[in-house]
């Protein structure tokens, strides 16, 4: 749960900046996970979920994918939206996920490439990590590439309030 | 040549210590002059309109008219029907937040739930909706999935109808973004009808007919402020005597 302006949950913590919001969830999967609203959220027979955060300073709908799909779309420039996605103990030791700690972005580091899926003007990033032996993907998108330099500067004072818990 | 070099250099040397020192003595003497004349303090966040009576006027005992209308807004923290941790804002941000506080079991939300699965009505341009219920173990969950659609932000809070003091179900609240302040609430029987107030009052706020040009709002400042010097304050029964010209016909 929330405690002020920390947002806790699945062994995330983070200290929401202003104007910051964000979620913490765990995809329901299986039969129970299926409803009318959402007749494909079953996943994949053995799938298991993994905690998601994300992260954004502007207001994050509803319904998002994982990746941000369906956030991303309504970032203007000055917008950032980070993820932070949780992968199965399997991925531990792999090469992958071999850096330790959560990375720091660089500017030139945001590639209109590295998007999920391509959106005019948006760049995206992507790593690997692992954190208290937790294999992690960080990902973020910036609403303008022009503007990289000081939306790398909300990136990284975001990733810093991020806590990884045992 | 060297010689004059160095000595020039040490003369702005001493100049710009003796401009520091006095730009220096300069914003003391304004700082103690502006203590000397009552300097307010910035106002504590949260507090009121500033208000101050001329002297000799006594101020108003009790709270003043409108304060309410300036009640603080809060973020919401609280979780989504999906399960997620949700921590939403409606205080620092560009847009409004019309936060409506529905619930699974209350007869009077029926329009509402009716209108969001209708997609009957569209939340004002530049506002967000976020529909807030009570905690997962006050409501029904399953019963509220069936009720709102998915892409409708939907928390379940407590905290948040304690924070905004919601009187009962259903309940609109209207938190403006920049001040941080609640600009609009109250009850309706679907958003159709308190949509329409907000709308209306949000233009009505921006028309011609009710934005006053500056010098009229001097005008009635002066006036104010030279009723309010002769000891004559809003509810004073002089200013609501009848007209003698309206009492002779």
């Amino acid at each position: 749960m929330t405690a002020g302006k920390y947002l806790t949950a699945h062994g995330l913590r983070v200290g929401l900046a202003s104007a910051w919001e964000g979620r913490i969830y765990r995809r329901a999967v299986g039969p129970a996970a299926a409803t009318a609203a959402h007749p494909h959220a079953a996943g994949w027979a053995g799938e298991a979920s993994h905690p998601v955060l994300h992260l954004a300073n502007f207001a994050l709908p509803a319904n998002r994918g994982d990746y941000g799909t369906g956030a991303v779309e309504r970032m203007a420039a000055g917008h950032v939206f980070l993820a932070l996605l949780e992968f199965g103990p399997d991925c531990l030791g792999t090469a992958l996920y071999a850096p330790r700690g959560l990375p720091r972005i660089k500017p030139g580091e945001f590639d209109p490439n590295g998007m999920q899926r391509r959106v005019a003007g948006q760049a995206g990033y992507q790593r690997f990590c692992t954190v208290a032996a937790r294999p992690f993907c960080l990902y973020v998108v910036i609403g303008s590439h022009r503007s990289a330099l000081s939306s790398t500067r909300l990136a990284n004072d975001m990733i810093d309030r991020i806590e990884v818990l045992r | 040549m060297t010689i004059l070099l160095v000595l020039e250099t040490a003369i702005l040397l001493v100049l710009a210590v003796l401009v520091a020192g006095l730009l220096r003595g300069y914003a003391a003497v304004l700082r103690r002059l502006h203590e000397l004349d009552g300097g307010a303090l910035p106002a504590p966040v949260g507090a009121g309109p500033p208000f101050r009576t001329a002297a000799g006027v006594v101020g108003p005992a009790q709270s003043i008219e409108g304060r309410d209308e300036w009640a603080e807004s809060h973020d919401i923290d609280g979780v989504s029907l999906r399960g997620e941790t949700v921590s939403i804002r409606t205080v620092g941000v560009p847009q409004d937040t019309v936060i409506a506080f529905l619930s699974a079991t209350c007869e009077g939300c029926t329009g509402f739930w009716q209108e969001l699965a209708d997609r009957a009505w569209a939340v004002p341009p530049g506002s967000r909706l976020v529909v807030v219920t009570r905690d997962p173990a006050q409501e029904s969950p399953s019963v509220l999935e069936q009720l709102c659609p998915p892409d409708i932000d939907l928390i379940m809070s407590s905290q948040a109808w304690a924070d905004f003091a919601v009187p009962g179900s259903p309940y609109l609240v209207v938190a403006d973004g920049r001040t941080g302040r609640v600009k609009g609430e109250g009850s309706g029987a679907s958003f159709t009808q308190v949509g329409g107030l907000l709308q209306q009052s949000v233009s009505d706020a921006g028309h011609p007919a009710v934005v006053k040009s500056d010098s009229d709002r001097r005008r009635a400042r002066d006036v104010d402020r030279l009723l309010l010097a002769a000891g004559i304050g809003p509810n004073d029964s002089s200013l609501h005597r009848p007209d003698p010209a309206e009492e002779r016909r």
